[in-house]
């Protein structure tokens, strides 16, 4: 055991950092659906990928939205990131102001496996409806 | 047999070793990523590159770790959200390092080294218990379908390599379509009983960095600790190129362990995990 209190700093300040950076990345998860990949918590290999994720915009091709546009690419990887209602909402008035559409609609989807019948779908997580006079 | 006296000598102070192992890894993690917020990096780097050529020898700071701390740190405060687990893995080996070279008490720098990586352990064996899609199997059932891991291996099963294509390929192609559509595709197995395997594997993972975190919390120097350790490194590597994230925790195994043969063992898988970030076939 540390006989100081420096000593035990420097013992124990390290991996107690560490565990405060853990409760944080479960907060965030919980609170703010951050993907268990990211955020210093080692959640990583605990479920498929968010890369995986699909933003779907009808009418829109999310592919070409990002070509040789970083915000679009910021924006729209963050919602990836976190797909909770202050990014989708952020995605959708960047999108607005980037198409010439009246009203949008931004969806998340989730890949999801049953392993009893081998089934591979994909389930919705989080959508948002926007239109430019609420902007 | 001269040779193996000579790596024994070397691997006699496994700190120094460590620490000069981590300082490798550190410096091609750091090129690697430097191009990423390189306005902010660009000002560190220059000045950092001339403290360090005009007085390395003549002060006491550890001036290329404080730089490469500072480097890690503009990543973090960048991109917190973003950088991989291993980055803050890192930055919690490097400030320890740091203070070594003040302080210079090995115990201090061990105690550092074995709470981390217990944590590390724990918090990564807790994340999978409380996912419900690790705990179900679901999660390996989808990533062997895919072969997405243990992909060296199905190089020798050539039908499953097929079936894992297959499965690839319908997966890309459903992702064109609407998800409102509600379409599902069924996977073909790349295993007969894959379902109940990817359960018990999934339980196995977790049995495992638990007994592991556990074993180096009770007997840091255990060799049993240790070979449970190292064969739960080669294990991850087996299933995933994770060499980045591996390197670092066979260091700490370096650091911690007392046996020449199993320092010997980690300084190999080191070694191949660096080769594998630097040639692109692992991930940093």
């Amino acid at each position: 055991m540390a006989n100081t209190p420096k000593e035990f700093f420097l013992k124990y300040g390290i991996p107690i950092v560490a565990i405060v950076v853990i409760a944080i990345q479960l907060l965030f998860v919980n609170t703010q659906s951050l993907t268990k990949w990211k955020g210093g918590g080692y959640g990583m290999y605990t479920g498929i990928h968010y890369y995986y994720d699909q933003i779907y915009i009808p009418g829109l091709s999310v592919d070409s939205m990002i070509v040789d546009n970083n915000e679009m690419k910021t924006v729209l990887g963050r919602l990836k990131l976190m797909p909770n209602d202050k990014n989708l909402k952020m995605a959708a008035k960047l999108v607005l102001e980037t198409s010439e559409k009246d009203s949008i609609h931004i969806q998340v989807w989730k890949p999801e496996v049953n392993p009893e019948n081998s089934n591979y779908t994909r389930v919705l997580i989080n959508e948002i409806h926007l239109k430019k006079s609420e902007l | 047999m001269k040779y193996w006296s000579d790596i024994e000598d070397s691997l006699k102070d496994n700190i120094e070793r460590a620490i000069q192992l981590l300082l490798l890894v550190l410096g091609i993690y750091i090129l690697i990523v430097a191009e990423k917020y390189r306005v902010a990096k660009l000002p560190v780097i220059f000045i950092g590159l001339l403290i360090w050529f005009f007085f390395r020898n003549k002060t006491k700071h550890p001036i290329v770790w404080i730089g490469f701390l500072i480097l890690l740190i503009i990543d973090l405060c960048r991109a917190y959200f973003l950088v991989a687990n291993h980055h803050f893995m890192l930055i919690f080996m490097v400030i320890p390092v740091i203070f070594y070279a003040y302080h210079k008490r090995s115990d201090i720098l061990l105690k550092n080294i074995q709470m981390l990586l217990v944590v590390v352990l724990i918090a990564s064996a807790a994340q999978k218990i409380m996912s419900s899609q690790f705990m179900s199997g679901d999660f390996y059932y989808y990533m062997l379908n895919r072969g997405s891991v243990f992909g060296v291996f199905f190089n020798f099963f050539p039908e499953s390599l097929e079936l894992a294509k297959s499965n690839k390929e319908s997966v890309l192609a459903m992702s064109e379509l609407d998800p409102n559509g509600l379409e599902s595709i069924v996977l073909k197995d790349v295993f007969s009983n894959l379902s109940f395997i990817s359960v018990i594997f999934a339980w196995v993972t977790v049995a495992v960095e638990f007994i592991v975190a556990l074993a180096l919390l009770w007997k840091p120097r255990s060799i049993w600790a240790h070979l449970l350790f190292a064969a739960m490194i080669i294990g991850i590597l087996c299933t995933r190129l994770e060499t980045g994230f591996m390197a670092l925790l066979a260091i700490c195994g370096i650091f911690l362990s007392n046996n020449i043969k199993l320092r010997l063992l980690y300084v190999i898988i080191v070694m191949a995990c660096i080769t594998l970030v630097v040639t692109k076939l692992g991930y940093h």
